[in-house]
């Protein structure tokens, strides 16, 4: 009943959990142009899910995979419906996540499996993939009501549909690690036989493990993050951040009636939500607090796109971050990896492959 | 001609212990005259006998080479001294034309005439304070200009300023040198005591350095550099230890976030106001006066409120956090370290020993609903050690101690409390060069030990060299951020004007 009221109070006067605040980019955050800055490696349209297992570089770019070789990149798969997740084994085996269609595992002792329903749902959302041995794959679906292509939808339903799931790929049984996760878009291998995922809509990575409770690793992070990747020494992780939070978006996601008006009436790439790239349309709304004046978009509207890695030590507290900040071009990182002490980033609203140097002890 | 103040062999005795022990000093006619020396060395003594406020136990002062024994400050008043105390003297209640003209008012006073008056006087001297402004709504660097502009409205022959600058701001101090300028080619002679050295070196034209109550050395400011005043005061070498950096060299890297304000707003004098302290590292906060430093940290420890609508929210550990009152933000681990040690900091008649105990008890750490005296002075006895508190014994009470000791004294009532978070505002103002090292080393080490450590400042050098980060407020915001190997005072203090 007190927390009823207190709801109620905090409702009414914008406090605790509805208080439309944004934790701030300072610190380990601090902002900066380094993946703005970063040598460009590869220019394609909406590169994602970049997966290295000690030999093989591969990328996804709408519905083909390719491999960065040398000499250049090199198609390995191409499929009819969008790759929204990929994962890599050293074996040779690589899992296939298509959106809206399921699983696919081509190469290794499991070659040409497919896998369209875990524990009776639909595989319509798959996220996120890892290999944690040859025959075991952990899968991440987003949401069990939206392929990845409406990730905008998702959050303005404020949807919390999504889960975690192993799958022993030798008899295809499917056990669920954990539920009603709001968009998990990250899997990162714990030591300990859990996972780390990265929850996009509650903005924290949470570590979830088949015999205890779900604990959270990072809470409140200044985005919404995407995919994670280890370092190159094992000892931290790279956490991409696909788009930023801003007051602006909060006050939105806090009013459900003109979230669904919104998704009624208004085209998704003029939403008052996140996004991957920055529109530069003239009918892109005022924002509340923006301003177009004589054809200049004031520097103070809010921003929905921009572009952020993070590196994270052991305990997963942020120590160092790249960015390509509001003004930048290379937005929407979805995806990265460290290779020979190089971080390589998709900016997928950017529709580059960057390549950011990383300084001795990062 | 003889001097205009002249003291031979002066000594002063509080309850049979020497304050100031056969101190001689000469004023020069028209000669801005710093005293220096640490906390406790004797300064205030020696100026409080030149103003008439106290007496000395033996010796003799001669004013225009003839002797004089004043027994009241009206007294020294007359003879054109006049003294500008640290803790201002004004009345609160009053309005500012009228603290300058009490004591001189007419039988029938015309009050426009009066606030007129007022206000073209303070524009002669660019002091930009309204003079219909009652004093108790003015801000610490107000006041301190009502304070100098009563002393040069009386006509002083000599003024003595008691830590005038402290809480002036960069712009603020330049205007108060150039009216001490203004004033001695007025022929008016000055004596200026402040702990910052650089300032009495740019300013005076002689200074004389008192150590443990006793005359060190009187000489041309031309001859003295920082070391060699450091080397006076305390007898020691400290620059190695003043403003270094810890240990380690570098700036510590962050641990777990701690504390995250988001979006902090109260009224307009904390707008909008976003930042996050990490635990083992020391934030530095830079901003003049009025840049809604102060007023964020007490937000954060329930001294004050923020907004009711709206106002933001403060996550500690990531729990949203909103306090009534301070003491539940100690019992959370918040403590805030205040900049006015004398009207926040402590009971001032109160013994060491009382003072620690009270907070203790208010920490929640306490057991049981008796004070047992034996533990109270085991709790005293162990923080004096620890901080290195000099006082007679725990039953001293913290009016009778210098103002480096007193703040030791604040330091150690919020560590007692067993921290996790701690905000330190001011924490070296009005603290002699001695006990800034010792304070510096002692927040070195709090970070060092794992404590979430947040230093405001408004002295640049302490910000630069003490801080592993550096925040920038202005106008109720954090602006800018800085690593230290990035910060210049140059760039520190564009952020913050601009």
């Amino acid at each position: 009943m007190i927390a009823l009221v207190k709801r109620a109070f905090d409702a009414w006067r914008g406090s605790g959990p509805s208080a439309v605040t944004v934790p701030p980019m300072d610190g380990a955050l601090r902002p900066n142009q380094a993946i703005e800055e970063a040598p460009v490696l590869l220019e394609i349209a909406a590169p994602d899910n970049l997966v290295h297992d000690g030999t093989r570089l591969l990328f996804s770019s709408g519905s083909t995979v390719y491999a960065m070789k040398a000499t250049g990149t090199e198609s390995v798969a191409a499929f009819d419906r969008p790759v929204s997740a990929l994962a890599l084994h050293p074996g040779g085996a690589m899992a296939i996540g298509l959106e809206g269609r399921g699983l696919e595992l081509r190469g290794g002792q499991h070659d040409g499996k497919v896998i369209t329903e875990l524990g009776g749902r639909p595989v319509l959302c798959p996220t996120a993939l890892l290999f944690t041995d040859e025959n075991t794959l952990l899968v991440a679906l987003g949401s069990q009501q939206n392929a990845p292509e409406r990730w905008k939808h998702d959050l303005m339903q404020r949807n919390a549909s999504g889960s975690v799931w192993q799958v022993d790929l030798t008899n295809g049984k499917a056990t669920c690690f954990a539920d009603r996760l709001a968009y998990p878009y990250g899997l990162l291998a714990a030591g300990d036989g859990g996972v780390v995922v990265s929850e996009s809509w509650r903005n924290q990575l949470i570590r979830i493990h088949p015999n205890r409770k779900p604990k959270v690793e990072l809470s409140d992070i200044s985005g919404y993050p995407a995919r994670l990747a280890p370092t190159a020494d094992g000892a931290g992780s790279w956490l991409a951040v696909f788009a930023p939070r801003s007051q602006l978006l909060e006050f939105v996601l806090h009013e459900p009636d003109y979230c669904d008006q919104m998704i009624q009436e208004i085209d998704p790439q003029f939403w008052i939500a996140p996004s991957l790239s920055a529109t530069q349309s003239f009918l892109e709304p005022m924002q509340l607090g923006g301003l177009k004046q004589l054809g200049i978009l004031k520097p103070w509207a809010p921003t929905r796109s921009y572009g952020l890695v993070v590196n994270l030590d052991g305990a997963f507290e942020p120590q160092v971050s790249f960015h390509s900040r509001a003004d930048g071009r290379r937005h929407g990182i979805t995806s990265c990896v460290e290779v020979s002490g190089r971080l390589l980033a998709t900016s997928k609203g950017g529709n580059a492959i960057v390549s950011i140097p990383l300084a001795a002890g990062v | 001609m003889a001097a205009l103040i002249e003291m031979r062999n002066v000594t002063k005795e509080y309850r049979g212990v020497p304050a100031i022990k056969n101190v001689s000093f000469v004023l020069e006619r028209g000669e801005i005259h710093a005293l220096l020396g640490e906390n406790g060395a004797g300064k205030s003594t020696l100026t409080k006998i030149m103003a008439g406020v106290t007496t000395p136990t033996s010796g003799e002062m001669l004013v225009d080479g003839k002797p004089a024994q004043y027994q009241k400050p009206a007294e020294a008043l007359r003879d054109g001294i006049n003294m500008v105390f640290q803790e201002n003297s004004l009345v609160p209640s009053m309005t500012v034309a009228q603290n300058l003209y009490l004591g001189d008012e007419k039988f029938f006073n015309r009050l426009r005439g009066l606030y007129i008056a007022a206000q073209q006087f303070l524009q002669s001297l660019n002091f930009n304070v309204d003079p219909w402004a009652t004093v108790a709504t003015l801000g610490a660097a107000s006041k301190q200009m009502v304070e100098i502009a009563r002393a040069v409205r009386h006509n002083a022959r000599v003024i003595i300023f008691d830590e005038p600058t402290a809480s002036l701001t960069p712009e603020e101090k330049h205007h108060f040198f150039s009216l001490m300028q203004r004033l001695k080619e007025r022929g008016v002679s000055i004596v200026f005591i402040s702990h910052a050295l650089e300032e009495a070196l740019e300013v005076s034209d002689r200074i004389t350095i008192l150590r443990d109550g006793e005359h060190v050395i009187t000489d041309a400011t031309a001859n003295f550099d920082r070391d060699k005043i450091i080397r006076a005061m305390v007898g020691r070498n400290l620059s190695e230890q003043l403003y270094h950096r810890h240990e380690g060299g570098g700036a510590r890297r962050p641990g777990k976030r701690v504390l995250s304000v988001q979006n902090l707003s109260m009224g307009k004098l904390v707008r909008n106001n976003s930042f996050s302290i990490y635990a083992g590292q020391i934030t530095g906060i830079f901003g003049l006066i009025g840049s809604g430093r102060t007023e964020t940290a007490k937000i954060i420890t329930g001294v004050a409120k923020r907004d009711f609508f709206h106002g933001g929210e403060v996550r500690l550990f990531g729990r949203s956090i909103r306090y009534r009152v301070p003491r539940q933000a100690v019992m959370d681990g918040i403590c805030y370290v205040t900049e006015d040690r004398k009207i926040e900091g402590f009971f001032e008649t109160m013994s060491i020993a009382q003072n620690l105990q009270l907070n203790e008890l208010s920490s929640g750490q306490s057991k049981g609903f008796i004070v047992r005296m034996s533990d109270m002075y085991s709790l005293a006895e162990e923080w004096t050690k620890r901080l290195n508190i000099r006082a007679i014994n725990a039953n001293a009470r913290v009016i009778e101690l210098s103002g480096g000791n007193q703040q030791k004294v604040v330091i150690a009532k919020s560590l007692a409390q067993k921290p996790r978070v701690i905000i330190f505002d001011e924490p070296t103002r009005g603290v002699d060069v001695g006990a800034i090292a010792e304070i510096h080393q002692l927040i070195n080490r709090l970070a060092d030990e794992g404590l979430a450590v947040v230093v405001i400042s408004s002295y640049l050098p302490e910000i630069l060299n003490i801080s592993d980060r550096i925040l920038v407020s202005q106008r109720g915001r954090i602006v800018e951020e800085f690593t230290p190997d990035q910060a210049t005072e140059e760039k520190i203090m564009y952020a913050a004007v601009h």
